[in-house]
């Protein structure tokens, strides 16, 4: 009997050693944080993760918040479609805000984008040095990720001027939220993540087409440098970016901007939001987004020239107002390829013909499902960029060389400004027609603090004369149309009612 | 091997055992007889029909109508009296001719043994709340799974028959356990081994006795997988001196009953409805309804043409042996049950052979094997409208044909778009004949054991079991049918084929110690076991076939990758755990139990991997004491009290884990680069649901225990309830998967069990009722409130409410709108008016201002249950019912047939509806004018008008039995029996034709944790006519 229990004792024994292993179980059909991140593909596929939310950002969200929110697009109303648009209330300057907040979706998917790709950066940038793989893809994959970082960061500064900074992955529901840091700080972690991503990422020649680069990092400290009003530090990483050779400016505008399948990342491009074309998931469906309607499928289909057009219901959304029409010079070559027109047999108005955003409208296979890049930042932005950071400094004839290389592109001549105060006019207006529809109206108008002086009058023009506006007969902007001039967007309220400190 | 050796050494006489048990082979004795007369103790009557057995053998008897008996007792010295309800009584012969015996009434045993966890008690010494059933109790309910047998049988528990479908739909609660988002099922304890699954397809013939174990002194034992509640199941084993064969067979006929089908217009009401929907909104009336009396005698009653009369057969064979050496017992079953709703059938083929071995005085074995086949069609019945062909069919224009003019099903019928029918409705006969939706299930559970007393009062254990489930489903829609409404017929033909893995394995290594010092009784008990689950899966789904009768995969033009509908699936969990038992004793007055089990688990996260669950209870049978002894009314009482710690495991097996995407793509150029993102947080921390429960319970025993009744009051706290807890996005994720908040339970249990007549005439009762009360004291920081479907889960109130705004009639006038509330620019004269709760002057659904409140609660006030048998010579009846006071149920359906706009059938009701001020109805369905502007309120915005009372009581079942008096040494005994199931439900409830019904839109299982009682129409509950015959030889 002793032997046995014994024999019993020893047997236990061995079961409690094995125990930890017993009860070791993870998923099988799926990986999981407890078995990912070991290997070199992990963060390759964990970076290229990280790029995802930008097609959701630029396909839905940045042209509402960045380009509708200023005088270059406005919605051509149409009352056939009855609900309150959010996407109306921000083109209105009617954003409802409590608290410091707003309940607006289109803010509120925005910043959860952003903070998608924090989150992915953060976990990427947390686990890789604790995993050997080759130097060069290391750097590489870190400097992508750093580079991601600071763009998300910066779209959030620029939105919000405050937001929670997260700079580790979340682990715990305590540490889900963090404190907001202010603009300071946020520029201050913007400028670090972008000189490592400078400092890391290989040239663009290098680099596989459609990622970031060295030179797109320094584009974005540019900018930064820029809305900070550091001037020379921006001239001098601009110049670099200038001084490499990898970019020139394509010969025609309209050659700046991808084809649904060809190019792409062509040598203009600095930095742009890959889509593809087809039923996997990663198209875009940027024109139709940019459509006045109703519209059928017949009038559809010479601007998409599809094998399958569908009529367009519901409202359309930034059209290119009277406003940024008027602002090209005579002659300029971008105005034809930027704004197109269209007639609508179902429009409600009594002119039928509504401008739209032709740049981007590119032939494609199947009605809804577009392929073509959005440009992010382009060279003649860099050489725009640089222009202004030297003439801040006063440097007005250095300005003048890179203004005028992207007029002469234009069809244009050479800009008659001769002063600092008329140069910062010129490159003021070279900037909202050369970067037309691109995103960059709003954030011009806040970093030149000119939000009261561009924005009350045009408020005005529409209130005094919807018709122009592309209201139909009869038909009044919102009461609370342009009441609301913040220079920052509320932060989201559905996210504050989940954060202590908002 | 010693031990090989006594095996082979008895290899012969296992043969001779085998051959004995097949041929029953009979050893008579000629010796000399032995008579006399058994009477009752308390009225000297004679007791007819008690059993006479010579200990040790087989040779038996049964007193006749007075009372008296002979025996020939051959070598025995022994004879055993056992009668159903009295105490068992053996006497030595010592030679004597004659032997007279007084029997006293045990009407529910105190001398009985009941089975706890890991281990066996006398019922006087249980000191935990637990309830038993015995098979004789639940013998002849003519249903196919044994949940539906307890109902109403059990004190605490509700068990509800959510669904009519044929072996599936039990949902048993224990002591009204709800959770969030974990499981809310009993674990099933069957001979000792823990399933996985359900019982639903375990053959009832093959159940001994059924233990519920309700609070944490008796479920600690089963640690984290206890908190609700634990249902152990003892099959059938060979009795002491018996060899019994028993054939158990019975055949009926099914039906649903006319009472509580839904009332819904038919062809010439519908066309009626039309004409005046479009008279009354000022339009000339479409053609076809121009005349409503065209369709008179043209009527369709697609419900009606779903259902049929079904047939019913079971056939059990039992054997059952016990020699020295050997008992085992063998139980084979047949089940063949049509279901009420065309081509479902449900078919189970089983058997299970028990056996136990003394290799030696001290050494045992024992090994159980149960093999079981389920072949189940069922047509896609349940579900909400698009998913449920019963829903579809109910709110189906009855003036479309289910037949053509030739006869022929139609394949679809659609009206003209002027007509207000925006729907095509495919034929719904076709979809339930012609679409195949069948899974075959082949179960296997095994236990093997060895037991070994090296000294008096030690005994080591170890078990080892398995549970192997495989399945095999497949559904095919051929192109001429199909479920989902509004798809053209013919269709796109859609196979699915899923293949499904599952076993478990358990090994259990137990020392128990029992002795007694003086009057000190003591057993100790510890273990130490381990189990492992693993289920794997796979399922194709291909579409597009050219013909519909090569069903194959590669007869399909398409696989369908999307989602998960081709796909492999894997699920694993582990436990290991030590558990031990103190019982204790003082002369059988004082009772002691304590308990603990520790559980390790692969599904606690990496921090929190071991969960103690302690627990503690104590008993005082007060009976025994001296001042009670002139209290001759109490024959016993006991009360007991108890505290303990359980949990709740069902989690899910991953749910700590963060996971990885990896098929979140990146495109780069033109090249699409794979990506990968973490999904989800991981909580490392996360651990099981903890309920803290305390019970307190009396055991009564009045007038030689001729009247028990016993009563239980408990509280239980549950804590670190599971919950997917919304987190700010910043994080880059929108939950965590964590332990929160924390649901108060508490309630009372009564039963009483009364033997009303002894003696010729026999007469018990049994009748319980039970008080079930929740109450949600705290969920996550931050957050006072969680949605169900149309349910509200709200700190300070009962768990998972109804939710909606309270209707109050119609706006009969003008002057009524204007004077009340109203939705602006949707309220009309005529329209749905509702109560302004928050008192704003508006009426508003969601928001901030919110007119939206509790409306209604699926939670009864009390359930209750009786029983009554009866028997007189050599007749027995049995009449069982249950019920349920307080509930309500939401009547989903009604967002179809009560659709005011005329898109579908409609309930009878909305003929009643508001018209015109001169016209105003019954206030209770409004105008139809002005369309879904103004109907869509009534249809949409859920309201108090989608809920009604679901009180119930239903006579489950009533028998009648006869036994025939053979008297042939071949046949021991024939009974015949007649039986009615589900024989009447009273209710006011006017929903459809089952208030126990609770439903998931999918059609899957019932309601769910935060959405309990909806109907949706489902599966309805058929009565059932049968007759039986139990023969045993």
């Amino acid at each position: 009997m002793n032997t046995k229990i014994l024999i019993l004792i020893c047997a236990v024994g061995v079961m409690m050693t094995s125990c930890k292993k017993f009860l070791e179980i993870t998923p099988e059909t799926s990986l999981s944080s407890a078995t990912f991140f070991v290997k070199e593909a992990d963060f390759q596929q964990a970076v290229n993760g990280a790029y995802v939310p930008l097609r959701s950002i630029f396909n839905d969200r940045a042209w509402i918040l960045g380009e509708m929110h200023s005088d270059n697009t406005y919605y051509p109303r149409n009352v056939l479609f009855g609900a309150v648009d959010p996407t109306e209330n921000v083109a209105d300057f009617a954003l409802p805000v409590s608290n410091g907040t707003t309940t607006n979706t289109n803010v509120l998917n925005q910043y959860r984008l952003d903070y998608q790709i924090i989150a992915r950066v953060n976990q990427i940038l947390a686990t890789i040095d604790k995993i050997n793989f080759d130097p060069n893809s290391k750097s590489n994959l870190r400097g992508q990720s750093f580079f991601l970082r600071a763009f998300a960061y910066f779209e959030l500064v620029r939105y919000f001027g405050k937001a929670p900074m997260h700079l580790t992955p979340v682990a715990n529901r305590s540490e889900a939220t963090a404190d907001l840091a202010t603009t300071e700080q946020l520029y201050s972690q913007i400028e670090d993540d972008a000189k490592q991503a400078a400092q890391l990422l290989p040239l663009k020649s290098v680099q596989e087409p459609g990622r970031a680069t060295s030179g797109s990092a320094k584009t974005l400290l540019g900018n930064l440098y820029i809305v900070q009003k550091r001037w020379a530090d921006a001239a001098a990483i601009l110049k670099e970016v200038f001084d490499s050779h990898e970019y020139s400016l394509m010969p025609d505008y309209n050659d700046a901007f991808s084809y649904t399948n060809s190019n792409k990342n062509n040598a203009e491009s600095v930095f742009e939001i890959q889509y593809q074309e087809g039923a996997s998931g990663y198209n875009g469906s940027l024109i139709y987004n940019f459509l006045p309607r109703p519209m059928t499928s017949a009038e559809l289909q010479p601007i998409t020239q599809t094998s399958n057009p569908q009529s367009l219901s519901g409202e359309g959304n930034n059209i290119p107002t009277p406003d940024i029409i008027a602002a090209y010079e005579a002659n300029d070559k971008r105005k034809d390829i930027s704004i197109g027109y269209v007639t609508l047999s179902q429009s409600l108005r009594a002119n039928k013909v509504y401008p739209y955003i032709k740049k981007f409208a590119r032939p494609h296979a199947q009605h809804g499902n577009t392929g073509n890049n959005w440009p992010v930042y382009r060279y003649s932005e860099v050489l725009l960029f640089l222009a202004e950071a030297l003439n801040e400094q006063g440097k007005t004839n250095d300005a003048k060389e890179y203004i005028n290389l992207v007029r002469k592109r234009a069809g244009l001549g050479d800009t008659p400004a001769a002063n600092k105060e008329d140069m910062r006019t010129a490159i003021y207006n070279e900037r909202r027609v050369e970067l037309a529809f691109e995103n960059k109206r709003w954030f011009d108008l806040v970093r030149t603090d000119r939000i009261e002086e561009v924005i009350v009058p045009y408020g005005n023009r529409i209130k005094s004369n919807p018709l122009n506006y592309y209201y139909p007969d009869g038909v009044n902007p919102p009461s609370n149309a342009f009441t609301n001039l913040d220079k920052y967007y509320g932060l989201p309220a559905d996210e504050a009612s989940l954060s202590p400190y908002f | 091997m010693l031990f090989r050796r006594e095996i082979s050494l008895k290899r012969s006489q296992w043969i001779l055992l085998v051959v004995m048990i097949f041929f029953s082979v009979r050893l008579f004795s000629q010796d000399k007889k032995v008579s006399g007369t058994v009477t009752d103790a308390g009225t000297s009557v004679g007791l007819p029909g008690v059993t006479v057995n010579v200990k040790g053998t087989k040779l038996t008897t049964q007193t006749d109508e007075k009372g008296n008996y002979f025996i020939t007792p051959g070598k025995g010295k022994v004879l055993v009296f056992s009668f159903v309800g009295y105490e068992q009584q053996e006497l030595n012969i010592d030679n004597r001719s004659s032997i007279n015996v007084s029997m006293t009434v045990d009407a529910k045993g105190l001398g009985e043994v009941v089975v706890v966890g890991y281990g066996s008690q006398l019922k006087r010494n249980v000191t935990g709340a637990v309830q038993t059933i015995s098979e004789s109790e639940i013998k002849d309910l003519p249903v196919s799974t044994v949940a539906q047998k307890l109902q109403g049988r059990l004190a605490g528990v509700q068990i509800n028959q959510t669904t009519g479908k044929p072996g599936q739909g039990m949902s048993v609660r224990i002591r009204g356990q709800v959770s969030v988002s974990a499981g809310s099922d009993p674990l099933y304890v069957i001979d000792g081994f823990p399933i996985t699954g359900n019982i639903n397809n375990l053959n009832p013939d093959e159940i001994e006795s059924i233990s519920i174990l309700k609070d944490a002194a008796s479920t600690s034992l089963y640690g984290s997988r206890a908190a609700n509640g634990v249902v152990l199941i003892s099959t059938k084993k060979g009795k002491p001196g018996q060899t019994n064969i028993g054939i158990n067979t019975y055949a009926g006929l099914q039906q649903v009953p006319m009472r509580g089908r839904i009332k819904m217009m038919n062809a010439e009401e519908f066309a009626e409805f039309k004409k005046e929907y479009y008279e009354d909104a000022g339009q000339p009336v479409p053609v076809e309804f121009q005349n409503p009396a065209d369709y008179r005698n043209k009527n369709n009653d697609w419900y009606n043409a779903l259902l049929r009369k079904a047939g019913l057969q079971s056939y059990n064979l039992t054997i059952t042996s016990n020699t020295d050496k050997l008992s085992t017992a063998l139980v084979g079953g047949i089940l063949n049950q049509d279901g009420v709703v065309l081509n479902n059938t449900y078919k189970r083929y089983s058997l299970r052979m028990n056996m136990e071995y003394k290799i030696a005085k001290n050494l045992k074995i024992g090994f159980n094997i149960a093999p079981s086949y389920v072949f189940d069609n069922t047509p896609r019945t349940d579900g909400d409208r698009g998913t449920g062909i019963l829903f579809n069919a109910l709110h189906t224009w009855p003036v479309m044909p289910i037949y053509d003019d030739n006869g022929e099903l139609t394949l679809y019928n659609k009206f003209p778009g002027s007509t207000g029918n925006i729907f095509n409705y495919p034929n719904w006969v076709r979809a339930a004949d012609e679409l195949v939706n069948e899974t075959k299930t082949n179960t296997l559970i095994g236990n093997a054991f060895v037991q070994y007393s090296p000294i008096k009062g030690l005994t080591l254990k170890s078990t080892y079991n398995i549970e192997n489930t495989n399945s095999k489903f497949f559904f095919f829609n051929p192109s001429t049918a199909t479920s989902a409404i509004n798809v053209p017929v013919p269709t796109t033909a859609v196979s699915i084929r899923q293949d499904m893995q599952a076993q478990s394995w358990l090994n259990e290594n137990l020392v128990t110690y029992s002795r007694s010092f003086g009057e000190h009784n003591f057993e100790l008990l510890a273990g130490f076991t381990n189990q492992r689950f693993r289920y794997q899966s796979a399922r194709i789904q291909a579409d597009t076939y050219s013909d519909d009768r090569l069903p194959t995969i590669q007869g399909a033009l398409n696989i369908n990758r999307s989602g998960s509908n081709t796909s492999s699936d894997a699920q694993e969990w582990s436990l290991t755990s030590y558990l031990s038992r103190l019982t204790y004793n003082f002369k059988g007055r004082y009772l002691l139990t304590a308990a603990v089990r520790s559980d390790g688990s692969s599904r606690f996260g990496n921090n929190n991997r071991w969960g103690v669950f302690p627990s503690a209870s104590l008993g005082w049978v007060v009976s025994d004491e001296n001042f009670m002894q002139h209290l001759k009314a109490v024959s016993f009482a006991k009360f007991r009290a108890s505290y303990g710690l359980i949990g709740n495991n069902n989690i899910g097996n991953y749910t700590q884990y963060a996971l990885v995407n990896n098929t979140v793509n990146a495109v780069f150029g033109n090249t699409v680069a794979s990506g990968a993102v973490v999904t989800s947080l991981a909580n490392p921390n996360l651990g099981w649901e903890t309920t803290k429960q305390f019970d307190f319970g009396l055991d009564l025993g009045l007038f030689e225990n001729r009247i028990q009744f016993n009563y239980d009051f408990y509280t239980k706290r549950t804590t670190n309830l599971l919950y997917s807890v919304q987190v700010a996005q910043e994080s880059g994720f929108s939950n965590f998967n964590d332990n929160i908040g924390e649901i108060k339970f508490w309630g009372h249990e009564f039963s009483l069990t009364t033997l009303n007549t002894v003696g010729k005439f026999r007469w018990t009762t049994s009748a319980n009722i039970s008080f079930n009360r929740n109450k949600v004291m705290a969920l996550a920081d931050g957050i006072d409130r969680v949605y169900g479907t149309f349910h509200i889960t709200q700190v300070g109130k009962p768990f998972g409410q109804f939710y909606g705004l309270i209707a109050e009639g119609v706006y009969l006038n003008q002057q009524d709108l204007d004077k009340n509330p109203s939705i602006p620019g949707r309220s009309t004269v005529g329209s749905i008016k509702i109560k302004d709760v928050n008192g704003d002057g508006v009426i508003t659904y969601g928001g901030d201002k919110d007119d939206r409140t509790i409306i209604g609660s699926p939670f009864p006030k009390f359930i209750y249950g009786i029983v009554n048998n009866l028997e007189y010579k050599n007749w027995d009846f049995s009449i069982a019912g249950s019920g349920s006071y307080g509930n309500q149920l939401l009547i989903r359906h009604l967002y179809s047939t009560a659709n005011l706009d005329g898109v579908f059938n409609l309930v009878e009701g909305v003929k009643y509806r508001f018209r015109s001020v001169d016209n105003p109805g019954k206030g209770f369905y409004g105008t139809t004018v002005g369309g879904g502007n103004v109907t869509g309120v009534e249809r949409d915005w859920m309201n108090s008008r989608f809920i009604a009372d679901a009180s119930f009581f239903t006579i489950k079942n009533v028998t009648l039995g006869y036994n025939v008096g053979i008297k042939s040494k071949a046949i021991k005994s024939i009974r015949i029996y007649g039986s009615v199931q589900q024989l009447y439900t009273f209710t006011k409830y006017w929903g459809g034709p089952n208030p126990e019904t609770s439903a998931q839109s999918n059609g899957q299982g019932d309601g769910g944790n935060l959405s309990q009682g909806v109907d949706l129409s489902n599966y309805p509950v058929p009565r059932t006519f049968t007759l039986g015959v139990n023969l045993n030889f």
